[in-house]
């Protein structure tokens, strides 16, 4: 095992890790707004990992390209849509009262 | 197997995770878990590509990152102006 493997386990495992942790804290949270902090947790930490990862093992090739443009486009766009969510969330919330 | 196979199977039973919010909690609530379910199937699809060493299928974890927000901004502002 070289240290580009190792080094590939081990922001692998971070990144699972960390979108493992996202998924418990969204079941176990009780309302949507705390569920949506782990769920934007989810699209910063652990796909910065694991694109990571992918770079590692990848370089500079197609592949490696195309993954910082998933991760790009992961990491820039899933905010717009959790503000959207949570915009909607306080709606409901607002017309319950 | 590929330790980038380990983690996409990992990834892919971690829906499940967020599917039971989905099947048990409010629609909101479901929203959100779908958003983090589509986030964990684009993650899947990036480490499938890379386990199998096909360079085509980086294309599918692209397109799964683009149609995922348009999905969940299109359920997002659904939810909010009907529910």
């Amino acid at each position: 095992m070289t240290a580009r493997d190792l080094i590939v386990d081990v922001l692998l495992a971070l990144g699972v890790g960390a979108e493992l942790i996202c998924c418990l804290g969204v079941l176990l949270m009780r309302n949507a707004f705390d569920r949506l902090h782990y769920s934007s947790a989810a699209t910063t930490v652990g796909p910065v990992l694991i694109g990571a990862a992918v770079l590692v093992r990848e370089s500079v090739s197609a592949g490696g390209l195309q993954t910082i443009a998933t991760i790009t486009l992961v990491f820039l766009l899933n905010p717009v849509v959790e503000i959207a969510t949570a915009r909607a969330a306080l709606r409901i919330r607002d017309r319950a009262e | 197997m590929s330790v980038f196979l380990i983690a996409a199977s990992v990834l892919l039973v971690a829906i499940l995770i967020p599917g039971v919010v989905c099947v048990r909690a409010q629609a909101i609530d479901g929203v959100v878990a779908l958003e983090l379910c589509s986030t964990l199937a684009t993650l899947a699809l990036l480490c499938l590509a890379e386990g199998f060493h096909r360079g085509i299928y980086f294309n599918v974890a692209l397109i799964s990152a683009a149609t995922a927000w348009a999905g969940g901004l299109i359920f997002a502002r659904f939810f909010g102006r009907y529910l």
